[in-house]
């Protein structure tokens, strides 16, 4: 490159407009547009592609450009604006950092420059992996609070979406690759390191490369403090945020649910006040609670029926008295009565069925109830009757 | 025999359907004597006594049907406008103080608005306040001046319910037995 850095610099800072729009288009897309290049200087005026090509900020990439990855990460960083790593690719430094921390151990005893130069080495993946973590924790921070500001006013199920694509793709991986109860975990592996580098950097008898082991143990304590504070973003602050959207969503998505049929889905008890003392400051307000109850909104019409058109009906107890030991034994007395009703008279007239469960109080009936059960409900001509389940086991005299 | 501290108090509270809250001395008094509680309510009166981490409430066998439908139809409601709006209902019920006007202006512009109309206790903007006062009276809200209020930790049962209901927990209170023709 002929041009000076000051020149550079000076120029990074004239068109920084362009130049940050340009930044903006490859975080999007990966890549710039030969279009978008175009577009971008057109509308800040700036006439600059072959400088940007001189001074090698834009790379050819086909028809299209890239901006060289040292110039995008410089904006990254001056901009904290981090595209986070996906855990899988933070992972690879534990491949590295094992691997030269293996090299260390077995060549402890050779050459003193490949081992000064391991150290080295293992000094700088601990950083870009310190550094990896903490641009995605930064990033998660940033987006996680985006969501729950909601500012672009997203619904529900779009916020969950986001909040489980976090959690699932970034957050949780991330915690489990800093989670120091975890034996395999890299923040295990760097404390394991730390502890041999302690001992080497007293003990080892070369004093250059003890105090190279010196520079990496006070690295890795520092390392190691940072990454749990990042830990500790993730498990304090960004999961029960994130989780709290869940939560939320689940909830609206219960009261949606509950909305559409408010007058048949079940509800929650709600204690129902018994006793009303006529001194208490509240009677006024219990009594409105305990009459407003009763309210219904349907308009009750009462009509007068004709009484011609009641066939009159007489009880045969002995005759179902028959039916029922017949029918022994029968879990459920009301059960019966409606059905022996209803096969009989194809309806279940209300004053017909009253009459069968005389039936309960007939001498020798044997019955069982367990107050624990549900009700059953039995519809008859002219009402719905919530009754228990009454159980006839035998008749005691048969 | 030695009664709890405050022992009248907490048994008229929660027979008059109040919530205990853990902000109250008799939060305290009512958690110590848990055993006693439990067994007084449930032999006195055969009533269950729910004690949880910042509330305390009775429930009995029989339930306020329409009361917990109301409170539910404007939890649901007042969740779902919140959410509309952009805002963390949750974080809102939790912390935030409301108005009378704004939970006016949310119900007059709601797409439920049939729902609303078919409601006595939320229908008009007297009724609803009217209801807010119900709701004051059981201590599932506090209200901090004639026009403003803020839910209490009491409001955690109706979004237990709510969030229960979304994972098809719940199932109907009774088994409805369809009697079929036989013949």
């Amino acid at each position: 490159m002929k041009a000076e850095p000051k020149t550079i610099l000076n120029f990074l800072s004239t068109y920084y407009e362009p130049i940050k729009d340009l930044f903006e288009a490859q975080s999007k897309d990966g890549y710039v547009r030969k279009e978008v290049v175009n577009k971008i200087l057109k509308e800040n005026e700036s006439d600059i592609f072959n400088q940007l090509v001189e001074y090698k900020f834009l790379k050819k990439l086909g028809d299209d450009f890239e901006i060289r990855g040292v110039y995008f990460k410089f904006f990254e960083f001056i901009l904290n604006e981090f595209k986070p790593l996906l855990p899988e690719t933070i992972e690879k430094y534990e491949r590295s950092i094992s691997s030269l921390f293996k090299k260390i151990k077995e060549g402890i005893s050779k050459d003193r420059n490949i081992l000064v130069q391991r150290i080295t080495e293992l000094y700088n993946e601990v950083r870009e992996f310190s550094d990896a973590v903490e641009k995605n924790t930064m990033r998660l921070v940033a987006e996680t609070r985006e969501l729950k500001a909601n500012v672009d006013k997203i619904d529900y199920k779009e916020k969950v979406r986001k909040a489980s694509f976090w959690i699932d793709y970034y957050i949780t991986p991330l915690n489990s690759i800093l989670d120091v109860t975890h034996s395999q975990s890299i923040t295990n592996h760097l404390f394991e390191i730390s502890q041999y580098v302690n001992v080497r950097r007293l003990n080892f008898d070369d004093e250059g490369t003890r105090l190279q082991f010196e520079k990496l143990y006070n690295f890795l304590i520092q390392t190691n403090d940072d990454l749990m504070r990042q830990s500790k973003i993730l498990t304090n602050e960004l999961l029960p945020l994130i989780e709290r959207i869940r939560t939320e969503s689940l909830i609206l998505t219960g009261w949606i649910e509950f909305l559409k049929q408010p007058y048949k889905a079940p509800l929650p008890k709600v204690f129902k006040v018994y006793r009303d003392l006529p001194y208490s400051n509240d009677m006024y307000w219990n009594a409105k609670e305990y009459v407003e109850q009763f309210e219904g909104n349907d308009e009750i019409i009462l009509e007068d029926v004709a009484l011609e058109d009641f066939e009159k009906w007489i009880f045969n107890k002995e005759l179902y008295r028959s039916k029922l030991i017949q029918s022994l034994p029968v879990s459920s007395f009301f059960e019966w009565a409606g059905k022996t009703l209803k096969g009989e008279y194809k309806a279940i007239e209300t004053d017909k069925f009253f009459s069968l469960t005389t039936l309960l109080f007939e001498e020798g009936i044997i019955l069982e109830l367990d107050p624990k059960s549900d009700r059953q409900l039995i519809k008859t001509s002219q009402m719905n009757l919530r009754v228990p389940k009454i159980k006839i086991t035998k008749h005691g005299i048969s | 025999m030695e009664f709890p501290r405050y022992h009248k108090d907490i048994v008229t509270d929660l027979l008059d359907g109040k919530f205990i809250l853990a902000t109250d001395p008799k939060f305290v008094e009512l958690k110590n004597s848990q055993e006693f509680y439990t067994s007084f309510f449930k032999e006195s009166f055969g009533f269950d006594v729910e004690l949880k981490s910042d509330y305390a409430y009775i429930l009995s066998a029989e339930t306020n049907e329409q009361l917990s439908r109301d409170i539910c139809i404007f939890f649901g409601l007042l969740c779902y406008e919140m959410d509309k709006d952009g805002k963390n209902f949750l974080e809102e019920v939790q912390y935030a103080e409301f108005d009378l006007d704004m939970i006016d202006n949310y119900f007059e512009n709601s797409s439920y608005i049939d729902l609303i109309q078919n409601n006595n206790q939320l229908k008009n903007s007297e009724n609803r306040k009217q209801f807010i006062n119900t709701l004051g009276r059981r201590n599932i809200l506090e209200k901090n001046n004639d026009k403003k209020f803020s839910f209490t930790p009491a409001y955690k049962v109706f979004m237990d319910f709510a969030a229960n209901f979304a994972k098809g927990k719940l199932s109907a209170p009774e088994s409805e037995v369809e009697l079929v023709d036989e013949n």
